[in-house]
C-alpha cells in the first residue's frame, strides 16, 4: 500500500511538472477569433477628436449602427481601402447639401422621402424647411417614436398646434403598436415562433410612420382606421396564443399534482413496510 | 386498518396515478409522432384571370399575409409573397421597371423574385399557381 | 392474478428468475441506517433515461445541417404537437442532470463513502460526470442559435491555451479553424451517439461495482463511524438485518423520483424561460457577436476562472488540477473516519470548496 501511495505521488508530482515546464517553454497566446474586418472610416474617425471623431460616438448608439448599416452606406465610399476610402471614384459622397438630404436619406428610405416631398414640409426644402436631419438627427438616428413630434422642435417654424393635432390624432395607434410590440417581444423569449408577426408589425409600423411625413390630418385619420384593423388582427392572433398558453399552464398544474400525489402515495406504501 | 388492507389499497391508488400517468405520457408522445395533415387542409386564394393586368401586378391576400401574381418574361403567371425578406414591409410593383421595389429601405427583387439590389437576405419565396378555366388558384 | 402466476412460472422453470429475484430483490440487504440520499442515484438515472427517450424524439424532427437546424429547432417548439414539450423537457432535464449529480456526488463526498474499496466506484463516477459535462456542451451547439454559436466558440477557444497542441486540438474538435458547419456535424455526432453508448456503459460499470462490493453504510446514526475494510482479501460488504431492496427502497427511490418528477414539471411548465436566454432564440450568424455571451449555469465557475487570470493556460491549469484533485480524491483522503462532523480538515475543505464554486458561477453570471 506504501509504494502504491508512493507510486501515485509521484505520478501527481510528474504531471504538476510538466505543466510547469510547458508554462515556461511556450508563451501562451490566446487565440484570436475576430471574424469581422475592420472598417476604415471607423478605425481612422474614431480616433480623431473633436468634430471629425464625434460622428463615430453618435452612430454607435443609432439604429443604423445596431443593424450593420455603415459610412458607407450612406456617404459611399471603399470602408477596406484606407488609401481609397474618400474617393468618388469608389462613390464616395461626402456631406450632402441641405437641399440634397432628403435624396440622400431616401436612396434606402424611399417611401419616407417620396411622402415628405409631396408634403408642405417637402415643398417648403431649401426656403427654411425642416429636412430629415431636423427631426431625426444624422448620426444618432434612432427608433422613431411619437416624441420626435414635439413643442420645441415643431415650433421653431410654425404654431404648434397643427402639430399636436396629428400628434394626438396618432397617439392612440401608437399606443397599440407599442403593446403588441411589447407582447411579440415577451413571446419571442418564450421560443414563440413570432416571424410572421414580427413581419406583420413592422410593415404596419413603417406604414403608419411613413403616414406623418405627408403632415396632412385627414390622411392620417382615414388611414389609421386600416391601420387600426390590422394591428387588431395581429392582437388576435397573439391573444390566441396567450389562451395557448394559460391551457399549457393548467396542464402542468395537473402534471405537478399528480406527480406529488404519487410521491405521496409511494411514501405511505414504503412506510407500510417499515 | 390494518397493514394488508392498507398496503391493497394503497397500490390501487398507485396503479389509478400509474395508468393516468401513462396515458399523460403516451398521447402527446403519439400526437407528436403521427404524420401531419399536409397542404390539403389549407385556404387557398382565387380570383379570375382578367384581373392581372398586361405588365401590371394583382395583390391579394393568402393565408393571412400579402401575396402577388404577374406574368413573367414568358407570359407565365408566377406568384410570390410579397412581404419583404428583411424586414416585412409589402413590396410594390414598379411598372416602368418591371421589377419589385420595397419602400421601406429599398430592397429590389428581380421579376423572378430574386434579389437585386438592397439589404432582403433572401428571394421572394414563391407560391403555388393553377389556372384552370380563367381562374386563378394560389395553393 | 392467476394468469400472471403461470406466466411467471413458465419463465421460472426456464431461467430460475426466483433465485436472481431473491438475490438482488427481495433478498438484497441495504443498513438500517440508510437515508434518502442514497436515492440521487436513482433519480439520475431516470433523468437519463427522459434525456433518451426526448432526444430519440427530437431526432424525428431535428435537422443537423447549419442551414436547417435553427428552423427545424422552431418548426419543433411551434409547429410539431407538443413538440414544445418534448424540447423543453430536454433542455430542462439536462440542467437537472447535472444538478443532481453534483448532489449525488456531494453526498458520497460527505459520507465518505467514496474511501476504500469503493474508489473504483468514485473514478467511474468521476468518469460519468466528464462525460455528462461533454454531452451538455455538445448538445447545446445543435439548435444553430446565436447563444449555441458563440458559447460553443467561447469554450473551445479556452482549449487553444494548452501549450504545443491546443492549437491543433481546437481546430480538430472545430472541423476548421472557427465554429461552423463541420463543427456541427461532429458535435451532433458525439452527442447522439459516442457519449450516450459511453455513459450508457460507464453507468453499467458503475452499478456493477457497486453491486459487487456492496452498499456502503452511512455514517449518521451510529457509535463507530469508522471505515472498517481491511484490506486483505475481498469481503462483500454484507449488511445482515438490513432492510430489502424489494419493496422497501424501491419505494423510497419511487418517491425520490416522484418528488423530482414534480419540481422538473414544474419548471418545464411554469418558468422553463430560467434556462433560455434571448439569444437562444436568434439564429446563429457568425458575423455578429451578441453582447453579452455567456455559457450554461454549470460552466459559469470555470467561465470566471478563466477571466480571473490574465493567462489563459494558468486558469486552465488550476482548473486541471481541481478536477485532478477531485477524481483522485479516495487516494489522497487516506483517513478511516466517515462521519463529516469528525473530519474537520474534509469539511473545512469540502465547504471552502463548495462556497468557491457557488461564489465563482454567481460572479460569472454577472461579471
Amino acid at each position: 500500500m506504501k509504494l502504491e501511495r508512493q507510486a501515485m505521488n509521484n505520478l501527481i508530482t510528474c504531471i504538476s511538472l510538466a505543466f510547469l515546464v510547458a508554462c515556461i517553454i511556450k508563451p501562451v497566446a490566446a487565440a484570436d477569433v475576430s471574424v469581422r474586418d475592420e472598417n476604415v472610416c471607423i478605425r481612422c474617425h474614431g480616433a480623431q477628436p473633436g468634430r471629425l471623431g464625434e460622428p463615430v460616438k453618435l452612430w454607435r448608439e443609432s439604429i443604423h449602427a445596431a443593424n450593420n448599416v455603415a459610412c458607407n452606406g450612406c456617404h459611399g465610399g471603399d470602408p477596406q481601402d484606407a488609401v481609397n476610402a474618400m474617393s468618388p471614384a469608389r462613390g464616395f459622397l461626402g456631406a450632402p447639401e441641405e437641399t440634397a438630404i432628403p435624396a440622400f436619406c431616401g436612396r434606402c428610405h424611399v417611401g419616407v422621402a417620396k411622402d415628405y416631398l409631396s408634403s408642405a414640409h417637402g415643398r417648403a426644402l431649401g426656403k427654411g424647411g425642416p429636412t430629415c436631419v431636423t427631426c431625426h438627427g444624422n448620426h444618432l438616428v434612432v427608433k422613431a417614436t411619437l416624441d420626435i413630434i414635439n413643442e420645441k422642435r415643431c415650433s421653431a417654424c410654425h404654431d404648434y398646434g397643427r402639430a399636436r393635432t396629428i400628434k394626438d390624432a396618432m397617439q392612440q395607434t401608437e399606443g397599440l403598436i407599442v403593446s403588441i410590440g411589447g407582447r411579440i417581444d415577451s413571446f419571442k423569449g418564450e421560443g414563440v415562433d413570432t416571424d410572421r408577426l414580427d413581419k406583420g408589425l413592422f410593415s404596419v409600423r413603417n406604414r403608419f410612420h411613413t403616414l406623418f411625413h405627408n403632415v396632412d390630418v385627414g390622411m392620417v385619420k382615414q388611414e389609421s382606421a386600416r391601420i387600426n384593423t390590422e394591428l387588431n388582427s395581429i392582437a388576435g392572433s397573439l391573444d390566441k396564443i396567450d389562451e395557448q398558453r394559460k391551457k399549457r399552464k393548467l396542464a402542468g398544474a395537473a402534471v405537478v399534482g399528480g406527480a406529488l400525489l404519487a410521491a405521496l402515495v409511494f411514501y405511505l406504501l414504503r412506510k407500510s413496510y417499515d | 386498518m390494518d397493514q394488508s388492507t392498507r398496503r391493497k389499497f394503497l397500490a390501487t391508488c398507485l396503479g389509478a396515478i400509474a395508468a393516468a400517468g401513462g396515458g399523460a405520457t403516451l398521447y402527446p408522445v403519439y400526437k407528436y409522432l403521427a404524420p401531419g395533415k399536409g397542404d390539403e387542409g389549407l385556404a387557398k386564394a382565387t380570383f379570375p384571370e382578367s384581373e392581372v393586368p398586361a405588365g401590371g401586378a394583382k395583390f391579394f391576400s393568402f393565408r393571412g399575409e400579402a401575396g402577388v401574381v404577374i406574368r413573367n418574361k414568358s407570359g407565365k403567371l408566377v406568384a410570390f409573397s410579397a412581404v419583404c425578406t428583411h424586414l416585412g414591409c409589402i413590396v410594390q410593383w414598379e411598372k416602368e421597371k418591371q421589377d419589385f421595389l420595397c419602400p421601406c429601405h429599398a430592397g429590389r427583387y428581380s421579376m423572378d423574385g430574386v434579389v437585386i439590389a438592397g439589404p432582403p437576405p433572401r428571394p421572394l419565396p414563391k407560391l403555388a399557381v393553377n389556372v384552370a378555366n380563367g381562374i386563378i388558384t394560389i395553393g | 392474478m392467476i394468469f400472471v402466476k403461470r406466466i411467471y412460472e413458465w419463465i421460472e422453470v426456464r431461467l430460475g428468475v426466483k433465485e436472481l429475484v431473491e438475490k438482488n430483490l427481495t433478498g438484497y440487504l441495504l443498513p438500517r441506517n440508510i437515508n434518502f440520499w442514497y436515492s440521487m442515484g436513482s433519480i439520475i438515472l431516470f433523468i437519463f433515461a427522459v434525456q433518451v427517450v426526448t432526444g430519440m424524439l427530437l431526432l424525428v424532427y431535428y435537422v443537423p445541417d447549419a442551414d436547417k437546424a435553427y428552423s427545424s429547432v422552431t418548426a419543433i417548439m411551434n409547429r410539431v404537437p407538443f413538440g414544445w414539450l418534448i424540447r423543453t423537457c430536454h433542455a430542462i432535464g439536462s440542467s437537472m442532470m447535472v444538478l443532481f449529480l453534483l448532489l449525488h456526488m456531494l453526498s458520497v463526498m460527505f459520507m465518505g463513502s467514496y474511501k476504500r474499496p469503493r474508489e473504483l466506484n468514485w473514478l467511474s463516477g468521476f468518469i460519468l460526470f466528464s462525460l455528462v459535462q461533454v454531452i451538455c456542451l455538445t448538445g447545446y451547439l445543435l439548435p444553430w442559435s446565436q447563444l449555441s454559436f458563440w458559447a460553443t466558440t467561447v469554450a473551445t477557444n479556452s482549449i487553444g491555451a494548452i501549450p504545443l497542441v491546443g492549437q491543433f486540438i481546437v481546430e480538430f474538435l472545430r472541423g476548421g479553424k472557427l465554429v461552423g458547419p463541420p463543427t456541427l456535424g461532429r458535435f451532433f455526432t458525439l452527442h447522439v451517439a459516442v457519449i450516450p453508448v459511453l455513459i450508457a456503459s460507464v453507468v453499467g460499470v458503475h452499478l456493477f461495482l457497486l453491486e459487487r462490493i456492496g452498499v456502503s453504510k452511512p455514517p449518521f446514526g451510529l457509535d463507530n463511524t469508522k471505515n472498517r475494510w481491511q484490506g486483505d482479501a475481498f469481503r462483500y460488504d454484507e449488511h445482515t438485518g438490513g432492510i430489502p431492496f424489494f419493496p422497501n427502497y424501491i419505494l423510497q427511490d419511487m418517491t425520490s423520483i416522484a418528488i423530482y418528477f414534480s419540481l422538473f414539471a414544474a419548471v418545464v411548465f411554469f418558468c422553463p424561460g430560467i434556462f433560455f436566454p434571448d439569444d437562444a432564440f436568434i439564429q446563429a450568424n457568425p458575423f455578429q457577436t451578441p453582447a453579452h455571451i455567456k455559457p450554461e449555469w454549470y460552466f459559469l465557475a470555470n467561465y470566471q476562472t478563466l477571466k480571473l487570470f490574465p493567462n489563459e493556460f494558468i486558469g486552465l491549469s488550476i482548473q486541471g488540477a481541481a478536477m485532478t484533485f477531485l477524481a483522485l480524491l479516495p487516494f489522497i483522503d487516506w483517513g478511516n473516519e466517515k462521519h463529516p462532523l469528525k473530519r474537520p480538515l474534509f469539511m473545512v475543505c469540502a465547504i471552502g470548496g463548495i462556497l468557491l464554486y457557488i461564489g465563482l458561477s454567481i460572479w460569472g453570471h454577472y461579471s
